[in-house]
């Protein structure tokens, strides 16, 4: 469902993401992990049409994404890094705003609108300007815009950071749900225990190569750990002024 | 005081990286015009003197701070307060505007008029300071429209809604329709220039048509699977809706004609070169000249259209659906 072939995006002299080569199947969840600036929203972005590569190739749902980027926008979901919200609509008039633009009719947007706004509970918010909202909320709200046209990919930039444990649950729930249903899911994340809870394949960037690349079954040891030897350790530094008294 | 020399040497950094030329310094349509007008004194100066106060609050530099940071840091009161009143200083564009309104009022600068200039002053500086809302909370009730762009455009005509070019503009609107109802016959010329006077009011917010949106709003753009000029008319649905019914009690046709002519001009700056934009404040366009060049041809197209023929308005639209579908392209490519 997703494939890319020596995927090469370059800014001047600076490598984002370099002779990156993948295969993610139907159905599947890939959870691309690595450090901040390590080329993993870089890559989100090729792979979504945002971005056009500066070489290699990048095959979404069977269409090229640089040459058909619309036609695959119609077909993917995604829950951008900066979430993509207008300040001046409401959490209700996002998902319609989502359903007029992906060409539901108008009875179906708002079934689906009415769905989600319950699954993630936002009802209670959905007349709140975006402007207004929580952290949390505009997490939720730009991740039912992400599932509201039914996607054949979701396309999701961190999606559970800054939300609360039982939002957190939902959208897992949510996720596995439609990976069984062949929803091909494609995220990048931070935490480690959820990334290990729902990811079928581990994908692991550093410096904008790729240095794991496994079904999720196959790793050697625990994720964070396994994270800690590949991609980056944490480094150990005593601040001897923190906590003692101020002069 | 350490600190606040510490913020104003930071905040001065930050200026001078964002605004390296001339250029680059924020433009007001209106407020380019005033100045011309502004030998003229009279009456108008009062107007005038509030503009030049309330401009440079357009391109504030205590902006650069977000609102989050500076709540945290451990400032009195006064030093606030002092931060407040100096920092519309560090914009070299403020000392140019008041040396320029002083030297237009030589000779004729009242002590009542001083009074008048600080009372704006005050209700300027304290315009910032305002606990106004983030979004467009005020104006949650709009009208629908047909079609998949309904939301884009009522999301389009709240964020207008929230800059002071559309009350500007409103108030010359009803103020000269007021006049028309109640006041002496006035030349039919008058309402023409009052029309383009209105129109030049909206005119920088054409610039700028993106500066609302913000980041997110930017890469939500750029993942709607909508092709750019749909984009564009989203925009210039909104902008032409606010020209219109804010012309139509004085020259509709007049009105939307100089409308057309702004959005075209407008649409370069707008999509090559978006700009930020604050809400509550006037819309700072791209340099000076390419504002005087939008007004000069926003007057022409209103003007031909006032004393030669209404068939003028056909060329606009001709001129604006050209520039619609050509950014409309150079929009698709930046959003990716």
């Amino acid at each position: 469902m997703i494939s890319c072939r020596n995927l090469t995006r370059r800014y001047g002299d600076f490598t984002a993401v370099d002779n990156l080569n993948l295969e993610v199947d139907r159905g599947a969840i890939c959870v691309f992990l690595g450090p901040n600036g390590a080329g993993k929203s870089t890559t989100v972005k090729m792979l979504t049409g945002l971005l056009p590569p500066t070489s290699g190739s990048v095959e979404v749902c069977g269409l090229d994404a640089a040459a058909n980027p619309r036609e695959l926008k119609r077909r993917i979901g995604v829950l951008p890094e900066d979430l993509g919200l207008f300040d001046d609509l409401t959490v209700e008039e996002h998902l319609l705003l989502t359903g007029a633009v992906y060409g539901l009719s108008r009875e179906e947007t708002h079934r689906r609108t009415t769905q989600l706004l319950h699954a993630l509970s936002l009802e209670h918010g959905r007349h709140t300007f975006a402007a207004s909202c929580s952290h949390g909320m505009r997490k939720k709200t730009s991740f039912a815009m992400a599932l509201l046209p039914n996607p054949q990919v979701l396309f999701l930039d961190e999606p559970f950071e800054a939300v609360d444990p039982v939002t957190s649950k939902i959208m897992r729930d949510l996720l596995q749900a439609a990976s069984r249903r062949g929803v091909t899911i494609f995220l990048t994340a931070h935490i480690l225990s959820v990334a290990e809870e729902i990811a079928s394949q581990i994908v692991m960037i550093r410096k904008g190569k790729i240095v794991w690349n496994s079904p999720a079954g196959e790793l050697p040891q625990s994720l964070e750990a396994h994270y800690f030897d590949l991609v980056e350790s944490p480094v150990v530094e005593e601040l001897e002024w923190l906590g003692s008294p101020p002069s | 005081m350490a600190r606040l020399a510490a913020i104003l040497k930071a905040l001065w950094r930050a200026f001078q990286r964002s605004e390296k030329s001339i250029a680059s310094l924020a433009g007001n349509n209106f407020f380019l015009v005033a100045v011309l007008f502004l030998g003229k004194a009279g009456s108008f100066l009062f107007l005038i003197i509030g503009l030049v106060i309330l401009f440079p609050l357009s391109t504030d530099p205590l902006r650069k701070i977000p609102p989050s940071r500076l709540g945290l840091w451990p400032l009195e009161k006064r030093e606030q307060v002092l931060l407040r009143a100096i920092s519309p200083w560090i914009n070299p564009m403020t000392w140019a505007i008041v040396a320029l309104a002083l030297w237009a009022a030589r000779g004729s600068v009242t002590i009542g008029l001083w009074a008048m200039a600080a009372g704006i002053v005050a209700a300027g500086f304290a315009v910032s300071e305002l606990p106004l809302p983030k979004g467009a909370a005020m104006w949650r009730r709009m009208p629908h429209f047909p079609g998949p762009l309904d939301q884009l455009i009522r999301k389009n005509l709240r964020e207008m809604l929230t800059t002071l070019d559309f009350y500007c503009a409103l108030l010359l609107s009803l103020a000269t329709a007021l006049y028309r109802l109640f006041g002496p016959p006035l030349p039919a010329e008058a309402f023409m220039a009052m029309t383009v006077l209105v129109t030049i009011a909206l005119s920088s917010y054409a610039q700028c048509l993106f500066g609302l949106d913000g980041d997110g709003g930017w890469s939500r753009y750029g993942v709607l699977p909508l092709s750019g000029w749909r984009i564009l008319a989203a925009k210039d649905v909104a902008f032409l809706l606010v020209v219109a019914v804010l012309t139509a009690p004085l020259a509709p046709l007049t009105g939307m004609g100089a409308g057309l002519m702004a959005l075209a001009m407008g649409r370069r700056t707008s999509v090559l070169d978006p700009r930020p934009q604050t809400r509550w404040r006037f819309s700072a366009g791209a340099s000076p000249m390419y504002g005087i060049g939008q007004v000069i041809l926003m007057a022409f197209a209103a003007s031909s259209i006032f004393l030669t023929s209404w068939l003028i308005i056909f060329p606009c639209v001709v001129f604006w659906a050209g520039s619609l579908w050509w950014y409309g392209q150079k929009l698709e490519e930046s959003a990716r």
